[in-house]
């Protein structure tokens, strides 16, 4: 009996083991202790027992049987928690909720990165107003009377003060670097400051070109400043909005307001350098001017430019937007469209 | 600007195997931007010269030819429709595999084998227009095919060899060279790349006049031209230039006409120096150069007649202007078809003076671009010495019966000192003093170094304001030197002014909370406004400032505040959006209030940072439009750490709802405004369905906190319980009334924490004349747990003290 009472009981502990689901595991229990279980009929021969064995026969039988239910029940909650809250065929591919609109202009991202970069390198951020006049518009920087910028195909003047001596002629700033001027005369050297800002010039818009558009000047005066400190300002800029080391390289160029001046070209992200349609095959792409500050620039800020020397760059923050998301009409960041805008979060 | 290898090559001993890759990178990095380098002959792959043997009908069309053309040791059958084909002619062939035109129009096109109107075809017979030479050999008349009879080369030469296309062009970009009126000639770069690589270069032997014979020229205004050399000369007429001539002139971008005025423009091309011939025989008397009366006409080459100023200067004879000068001749004067004596001009005119001209009329010319960057009067002789090597060449009668050249305001060359340890200081590395000399002396400098200082004389073509300081004089030895060898050197100065920028700070937190806490979005508009908007927005135009010349006759003014612009943002994307909410943050203007923070001369107008924000939904009812604002203003302050403001109704905004608006203060001052945009207002903006609300503050009048100041509250020790009642009040009972009642000075229960506005209603399910407020109270003790009664005996504290204080009633229903 003892051994008929373990067989089934090794029988029905792999079964129990076995069993994937509920219905399985119901239907082994209801085999083995339910009404005409197997545990439950060997309960029935019992009586048929030599009397001196029955008690014992019979207390082995109620382990067994509550070995089983105790089985049962743990497999039961093991398969509970095993399983899904919901169906199988729940849908996994319906799309995510967009988090909560809202974001600010792409320019403006950009802008704050480069601030941050700047920062941790020491710089201050300034900013000035948009009004100014020809005299620090280009007096101070060094153009000279004649020069086409100044003219009105170039700068927004203002009505009613279009006329009379430079410092009475105002206009929409068509750059920063007159901005900077006013920083440079009211703080102490050595600088180190960078100066995000719109500009605006009266030109014929298209996909590349605007009316209204940002710059984002950085410049450092000090005593001991050679030229190619401007290379550190430079990468450190390219880096931080492509995330890479960006190679890049100095030519000369003519600006009235440096001395040296140059173009800075960095490589061309798209082809890596070896030449593309979009570098027009020459591995460089032009990103921004920069120079150290002309000797009267630096004159008109309150400097003796025998003392003091530094290095400029000014960049398009709408060009480099525009390489950043592959943007192709730089109109689209004054369109206020949200279509456009949404794009940015 | 198009430049020509070979002709390069006249004058700078380029070695045959120097890689041009390297030559144009090394002109980019150093001098000016190469934008491209252009192997001619590639133009005139598979093209040839043939020879027609026969030419016969065509059997399927009347104006079809079939030829038989040589193309060099095989004759092939060649469909064409030239009408001035003739047996032995010789031609440009297009064999299979060449780039042409169609009639000089349209997209390149490969030709191919091809039947024409049944008859096979080996490529064709080119127009000089469909092979892009149309400007060199100019057709008289339609379908005219190219002649090259007069070139002698055997069938089957390379067309690109017979026609000297075995050429290289280099073209720069004329931005990077307008500070460089040296470079602005084939001499001047030729000149560059000797100094670049340490070639000999080839001198242009100035001429030596054999007649100062009685020719006079008369100079009135020697400050606007410093020299004006005059050659008469007899025995020439209008024929066609060498092809030789005519071909680097056309390499360069420009149209052969005949010789005399090739002659002219060949020099100007070479040198830099433009120079003029007239037709002597038109010119009475002698030159004048001088300023143009006030209201005097001329008729220029090109048909324009002008009413000139006193500020232009005119090239005149004995009676009336002839040239105007520096930018054009005029159309009398200038060579004519039976011209037989001409005048030749080789002269300097001052730039800022030649250019104020050319913009005056809008005519710019390849002649007024070159004077207006400042040319030298040296240069004068190097186009002179070319002028007349080529009219002796040209014209072997010629006689030069007339010279004077009249030199009346010398130019000095540039004399700086550079010190040698400032040098060593800006360049960041020291170079030995040899090095720095030869670089210089390359490039016509005379360099004298005496001790630690180093006397340089700039030469005379880079002495008209290009070198006038040492900073220049460092330029020049550093990109000769190449930028490419200076490493790049960190800077160590440190410095504290970023450590803590509040007001910068300030402006950024609250773009960010308006953007990613609130989900508005940020949005650019332009500083001009629309005048409808203005109209629709403002209360007036009065402290507007506007733009003299504005993008367009209805965007004159530029902003006082942000809302017009706002609002027409809304418009624009009511199209495509029903519930959307934006911001901007810009300067604007205000005419008044005039200082000079910078400079004591300069009178700046009052400019102002604002931030301006619309909320427009057609979703949303009023009431949840303006608690959404409300809440953005709100609680602006403490997310983004600056002194609070409040909300009171003083002054409506022009704009707004009569209902609908609040104030917004700090302390006692009005920052801003915010409200319903006024149903009329928003059909005059052109909104259609949305509801719009607004607010504008005045962000250079917030005021960032050193830090954040809310204080830690302890949690609390035992629950609190919410306890929602409803009650109904007078409809213009407010909630700050009903607030200040039940925890203002006093409080209504000392049990009670905080009163929560949670909803208002009015309607059928409340009597008439009554809105019912809900109210969640805070109900919790310090001390211990409350029980249910002590609960609800707090909140009939509340309701009483409602009662007495409002006469509210409980709501039943």
């Amino acid at each position: 009996m003892k051994e008929r009472i373990n067989g089934i009981l090794s029988e029905v502990k792999t079964k129990i083991a076995a069993a994937a689901s509920e219905s399985e595991l119901q239907s082994v229990k209801s085999a083995y202790i339910g009404k005409q279980g197997a545990l439950s009929l060997l309960m029935k021969e019992l009586p048929g027992l030599a009397a001196e064995l029955r008690p014992q026969i019979g207390s082995v039988l109620n382990q067994a049987k509550n070995q089983v239910t105790e089985l049962v029940e743990s497999k039961r909650t093991e398969l509970k928690l095993k399983a899904s809250e919901v169906s199988p065929d729940f849908d996994c591919s319906v799309p995510g909720i967009l988090p909560r609109q809202g974001g600010l202009h792409p320019i403006t991202q950009m802008c704050y990165d480069l601030n941050d970069t700047f920062r941790s390198m020491g710089f201050e951020i300034f900013q000035e107003d948009d009004i100014t006049s020809e005299l620090y518009a280009f007096d101070k920087l060094n153009f000279p009377q004649n020069h086409p910028a100044r003219e009105s195909m170039d700068t927004y003047w203002l009505e009613g003060h279009d006329s009379g001596a430079t410092c009475e002629k105002l206009c929409l700033r068509p750059h920063l670097t007159g901005g900077s001027v006013r920083y440079m005369q009211t703080h102490k050297p050595p600088y180190r400051f960078v100066y995000p800002g719109r500009v605006y010039r009266n030109e014929t818009t298209d996909a590349h070109h605007e009316r209204a558009f940002f710059q984002y000047e950085a410049l450092i005066v000090d005593k001991d400043i050679t030229f190619t400190s401007g290379k550190v300002m430079i990468k450190s800029i390219l880096s931080k909005v492509f995330g890479t080391d960006v190679p890049v390289r100095m030519r000369s160029g003519f600006f009235p307001f440096v001395e040296p001046g140059f173009e800075i070209d960095m490589q061309c992200q798209v082809c890596g350098g070896k030449g593309c349609s979009v570098c027009k095959h020459v591995g460089w792409i032009e990103v921004m001017p920069g120079g150290s500050p002309h000797p009267n620039v630096l004159r008109a800020a309150g400097l003796d430019p025998d003392e003091y020397t530094g290095f400029y760059v000014n960049i398009g923050l709408d060009r480099l937007v525009m390489m950043r998301y592959g943007v192709d009409d730089v109109r689209l960041f004054h369109s206020a469209d949200l279509r456009f805008l949404n794009q940015f979060k | 600007m198009k430049l020509s290898l070979s002709w390069i090559r006249d004058y700078v001993a380029i070695p045959e195997n120097m890689d041009l890759k390297k030559l144009a990178y090394d002109l980019t990095m150093s001098t000016v931007e190469v934008e491209d380098v252009e192997y001619l002959a590639d133009r005139f792959e598979h093209m040839v010269v043939g020879v027609i043997e026969e030419i016969q009908a065509h059997p399927n069309a009347d104006k079809l030819r079939v030829c038989k053309v040589d193309i060099g040791g095989e004759v092939k059958e060649i469909v064409c429709g030239g009408i001035n084909l003739r047996e032995g002619m010789r031609v440009a062939v297009s064999c299979p595999g060449a780039i042409v035109r169609w009639h000089g129009e349209g997209e390149p096109v490969v030709i191919k084998n091809s039947k024409l109107r049944g008859v096979e075809s080996f490529g064709m017979i080119c127009a000089s227009d469909e092979i892009g030479l149309g400007d060199l050999f100019p057709a008289s008349r339609e379908a005219e095919i190219l002649d090259l009879s007069a070139f002698e080369v055997p069938a089957g030469t390379p067309l690109a060899q017979a026609l000297d296309m075995d050429d290289v062009l280099l073209e720069i970009d004329n931005k990077s060279m307008t500070n460089r009126p040296d470079l602005w000639g084939h001499y001047g770069i030729a000149r560059e790349i000797g100094a670049l690589y340490d070639l000999p270069l080839t001198q242009i032997e100035p001429y030596a006049p054999d007649a100062q014979a009685d020719f006079k020229v008369e100079i009135l205004d020697p400050d606007r031209c410093p020299r004006y050399i005059g050659v008469e000369m007899s025995g020439v007429e209008v024929k066609a230039s060498p092809y030789r001539m005519q071909n680097r002139i056309w390499k360069a971008g420009m149209r052969p006409i005949n010789a005399l005025v090739d002659i002219t423009n060949y020099a100007m091309l070479a040198t830099g120096n433009p120079t003029h011939a007239f037709d002597a025989d038109h010119i009475t008397d002698h030159i004048t150069v001088r300023p143009a009366a006030d209201g005097e006409v001329l008729t220029l080459l090109n048909g324009k007649e002008l009413k000139l100023c006193e500020d232009d200067l005119v090239i005149a004879d004995a009676k009336e202007p002839v040239a105007l000068a520096g930018v054009m001749g005029g159309s009398k004067d200038s060579i004519l078809p039976d011209t037989k004596r001409v005048i030749l001009e080789v002269a300097n005119f001052e730039s800022t003076g030649i250019r104020r001209t050319a913009l005056r009329y809008d005519n710019r010319t390849e002649a007024s671009s070159r004077y207006e960057k400042a040319i030298d009067p040296e240069r004068c002789g190097q186009a002179l010495s070319l002028c007349l090597q080529y009219f002796r060449e040209l014209y072997p009668e010629l006689k030069v019966t007339g010279y004077c050249d009249r030199y009346v305001k010398k130019l000095d060359r540039a004399e700086i000192d550079v010190n040698l340890t400032w040098l060593a200081k800006r360049l960041g590395k020291e170079l030995a003093n040899e090095v720095i000399r030869r670089k210089l002396e390359l490039m016509g400098f005379d360099v004298a170094i005496d001790g630690d200082n180093m006397h340089v004389t700039a030469p005379s073509w880079r002495s008209t304001g290009d070198i006038s300081m040492k900073d220049d004089v460092m330029e020049e030895v550093a990109r000769m030197y190449g930028y490419d060898h200076f490493e790049a050197t960190e800077f160590t100065t440190t410095f504290t002014g970023s450590i803590n920028q509040k007001d910068q700070d300030l402006l950024r937190h609250i773009k960010e909370y308006l953007a990613i806490r609130c989900g508005m979005q940020e949005v650019y508009t332009y500083p001009w406004m629309s005048d409808v908007f203005v109209d629709a927005l403002l209360p007036g135009r009065e402290g507007v400032l506007k733009l003299s010349t504005p993008p367009a006759p209805d965007l004159s003014c530029i902003r006082s505040s942000l809302l017009p612009n706002l609002c027409e943002a809304v418009v624009k994307n009511e199209r495509y959006f029903n519930d959307f909410s934006l911001f901007e943050e810009a300067q604007v203007f205000f005419d008044g209030n005039y200082s000079s923070p910078y400079d004591e001369s300069e009178s700046l107008p009052q400019q102002s940072r604002h931030i301006g924000g619309a909320f427009a939904s057609s979703k949303k009812d009023i009431t949840e439009l303006f608690r959404e604002t409300k809440g953005v203003l709100a609680y602006m302050p403490r997310y983004t750490h600056m002194e609070s403001f409040t909300f009171r109704k003083e002054e409506k905004p022009a704009w707004a709802d009569d209902v609908v608006w609040l104030n917004v203060f700090l302390g006692e001052e009005r920052i801003g405004d915010m409200g319903l945009l006024a149903k009329k207002i928003s059909m005059e903006c052109g909104v259609k369905n949305l509801s719009v609300m607004l607010f504008e503050l005045d962000a250079t009048k917030l005021v960032p906190l050193k830090s954040r100041t809310n204080r830690f509250a302890h949690l609390a020790e035992y629950p609190e319980t919410d306890y929602d009642i409803s009650m109904l009040f007078e409809p213009d009972a407010t909630w700050t009334d009903i607030y200040d009642a039940i925890l203002g000075k006093k409080k209504a229960s000392s049990l009670l924490k905080e009163a929560a506005f949670v909803d208002e209603y009015r309607g059928k399910q409340v009597p008439a004349g009554k809105k019912s407020v809900t109210i969640r109270l805070t109900i919790g003790s310090e001390e211990k747990t409350l029980t249910s009664q002590e609960i609800e005996a707090a909140a009939e504290q509340v309701m009483k003290k409602l009662r007495k204080a409002m006469g509210a009633e409980l709501r039943t229903q």
